[in-house]
């Protein structure tokens, strides 16, 4: 009985790794310095696509604008595709209408990470609006 | 008896024309570039258009490079940026995108009377006419900081059925004072399937 466990068990960690399934090892272990508050609202829209948030920094660019970066983890068995588009907006809460903001895609492995990024489009940007959705497979 | 059953196999040769024809999905307006836009496996869609211009000003936004020209703000002529893939589209789909954010946003500005490939030769000529009578040939002219020029290209594989397509859009700004490269980026789009869809 233990023994066909642990064959059981063997196998399925055999399937999972032949699906392209990635470990992922992370050495911070605090938030980072540009770390913003907001990874709780990030992460209710990613768990729609059955992914979440690892940490939502923002911080400015080298040329001044802010930039905003968001690290996505999926923790599901699957390997997932997603569309996503940052909406940046200025300091009243209006959208700042620009040629930056359009859906991109992404990917993510199994047990695996990708950060996505953006760049506000000028410096009356002050914060973003984050859209994702499942990719059609 | 023959007659009913042939006059059956029709009725329902003609009923499934119907379902076919009616189950066609109508025109319908998408917003450009949405994920419900059509992907092409081998040919340059727009939502490509807009990524590769998106991510292009996202790079020129971030390196303030356009902070750097000696003229407030930034003045840029377009040189060649040359489609170098099997894919039809005018490059202006793309550099039109770019300009419009960079000039309205006041970031930059484009001279479109400048050097041999100039925009607007009617506007150049008025200029150098213009130039001529006040006596400052040199001085009237316009005088760049950057220009920007480019190529996009391809590589295409396949295994088996399933095709792939890379393309590679890549821009240079050079300063011209100085004639070095100041800027320079690629975009990368990698497409794979066996056929085009709807959606990605």
């Amino acid at each position: 009985m233990r023994r066909a466990l642990r064959f059981a068990l063997f196998a399925a960690t055999a399937v999972l790794n032949a699906c392209g399934s990635v470990n992922t090892t992370y050495t911070r272990t605090t938030p980072s310095a540009t770390a913003v508050p907001t990874k709780t609202q990030v992460n209710d829209a990613l768990t729609q696509i059955f992914l979440s948030a690892g940490e939502v920094r923002m911080f400015p660019s080298k040329g001044g604008p802010l930039e905003a970066q968001v690290d996505v983890i999926n923790n599901g068995f699957s390997y997932r595709g997603f569309s996503y588009r940052f909406d940046w907006v200025d300091a009243n809460g209006s959208v700042i209408p620009s040629q930056v903001s359009v859906w991109k895609t992404s990917n993510v492995p199994s047990g695996g990470s990708t950060t996505i990024r953006a760049i506000a489009p000028s410096e009356a940007a002050t914060d973003f609006r984050l859209q994702v959705r499942r990719a059609d497979q | 008896m023959r007659f009913p059953a042939i006059r059956s196999v029709a009725s329902l040769a003609s009923l499934s024309i119907f379902v076919a024809v009616g189950c066609g999905s109508p025109a319908k307006y998408v917003e450009t570039g949405s994920p419900e836009s059509i992907v092409s496996v081998g040919d340059v869609d727009m939502q490509d258009i807009l990524k590769a211009s998106s991510g292009m000003l996202e790079s020129l936004i971030e390196t303030g490079i356009l902070k750097t020209a000696q003229a407030k703000p930034a003045q840029l002529v377009i040189d060649k940026v040359v489609n170098d893939t099997s894919s039809q589209f005018d490059v202006g789909e793309l550099l039109y995108r770019m300009r419009e954010q960079l000039v309205n946003s006041g970031q930059a500005t484009v001279i479109t009377t400048f050097g041999a490939n100039a925009e607007d030769k009617t506007a150049q000529e008025q200029l150098r006419a213009q130039a001529f009578r006040q006596g400052n040939a040199v001085d009237g002219m316009p005088s760049p900081d950057f220009s920007l020029s480019g190529k996009i290209t391809q590589v295409k594989r396949q295994a088996g059925n399933t095709q792939q397509t890379t393309y590679t859009f890549r821009l240079t700004l050079t300063n011209i004072r100085s004639g070095v490269e100041a800027w320079t980026k690629t975009v990368d789009m990698t497409k794979q399937g066996t056929k085009n869809s709807v959606g990605f």
